[in-house]
């Protein structure tokens, strides 16, 4: 009798072990199907510190630069235009950012590769010249990348200043100024 | 020639030469700068903490081009499109979007103006007023209270830029 009770407990027990086991798993399944993406972005606080950073470093030699800070999708997320800027300079820095973000790199380091003539370092050419015709990029100097870990999560192009060279250090500048916050 | 023909002589030819180059001369016309477009954002942002959201705001100037563009944290794929444009339209129409709207609605004498490309009859862009002169706009998309909201932020941003308008000639590149 004693045998049967226990017999029957330990198989109860059994019965209920599997059941919670099963509803883990159903569980753990629905959570990893209905997971939405999350990821990391540059915020409309940090798109300010980035653009004053840029503007801040520009001042002293340029008295107007226009700067544009793209996001993660490579959308505007803070524009500003010089004073007395021309238009056309709204949409190359626009399109520095976005060339820089979306090809994680420096759009200096991007113009090298995408030269007609441009080689690996074994001496082979690499032939990229086709990315200059997408979309939204630009084949100019003053894009930096806004980099957390290995990934770009945004971008900063500025266009108005000297030269592409002083656009890029100005951009560097701007992406210095959130450097500690993305690591 | 007597001295007094040769002076009334040289001044038609100053007044003629003067008249000639009176007509030549550009325009001149005040512009938005960029430090106006700033203090419209911190207005509009001191609006938005107040409110508790996180607004898309443009700032455009006289000729309708961006001065100044942000987009709100977890804003909406339409906001910062729709701030230009409610922007746009108080610029070119002079008046706030939201009189715009109800000046333009159908059935009005001015209905077919809702026709013009880029305009859109939504509250939410403000001139910006300096002097008798609308120098430009601010259009703010995402507040709480809809159109009013965000007329409301829209007219905050649009008073700061105006009070920050400066009398200096802005230089060209």
């Amino acid at each position: 009798m004693d045998k049967l009770i226990r017999n029957l407990a330990v198989a109860t027990l059994a019965v209920f072990a599997v059941g919670a086991a099963w509803a883990l798993v159903q569980q753990l399944v629905k959570t990893a199907t209905l997971q939405s993406l999350s990821g990391n972005d540059i915020s409309v606080e940090q798109a300010l510190l980035v653009a004053q950073g840029a503007l801040d470093a520009c001042k002293k030699d340029n008295p107007t630069v226009t700067v544009a800070v793209v996001d993660h999708e490579g959308d505007v997320r803070f524009l500003l235009r010089g004073d007395g800027a021309s238009p056309e300079m709204v949409d190359a820095a626009r399109r520095k950012a976005y060339t820089a973000r979306t090809f994680r790199q420096a759009t200096s380091a991007w113009l090298e590769r995408t030269e007609m003539d441009a080689k690996d370092d074994a001496g082979k050419r690499i032939d990229l010249y086709g990315q200059r015709m997408l979309d939204g990029v630009i084949a100019e100097k003053g894009g930096i990348p806004l980099l957390w870990h290995a990934d770009a999560i945004g971008g900063v192009g500025v266009s108005g200043s000297k030269s592409g060279e002083t656009d890029e250090a100005c951009a560097k500048a701007g992406a210095d100024a959130i450097a500690d916050q993305l690591f | 020639m007597s001295r007094i023909s040769l002076v009334l002589t040289a001044a038609t030819i100053a007044g003629a030469l003067a008249a000639a180059s009176g007509a030549a001369q550009g325009q001149t016309t005040s512009s938005l700068t960029s430090a106006q477009a700033m203090a419209a954002l911190r207005a509009v942002q001191a609006y938005a903490k107040n409110d508790g959201t996180d607004p898309s705001l443009a700032v455009i100037d006289r000729d309708g081009n961006i001065v100044l563009e942000l987009r709100g944290n977890g804003a909406a794929p339409h906001n910062i499109g729709l701030a230009e444009r409610k922007a746009f339209t108080a610029n070119t129409f002079k008046m706030k979007s939201i009189e715009w709207r109800d000046k333009t609605m159908p059935g009005k004498p001015d209905a077919d103006q809702r026709n013009t490309p880029k305009a859109i009859p939504l509250g939410g862009g403000v001139p910006i007023v300096v002097g008798n002169e609308v120098v430009g706009a601010v259009g703010v998309s995402g507040t709480k209270g809809g159109q009013e909201g965000d007329t409301a932020g829209a007219q905050a941003g649009a008073d700061a830029a105006a009070a920050a308008a400066s009398s200096r000639p802005v230089a060209q590149n």
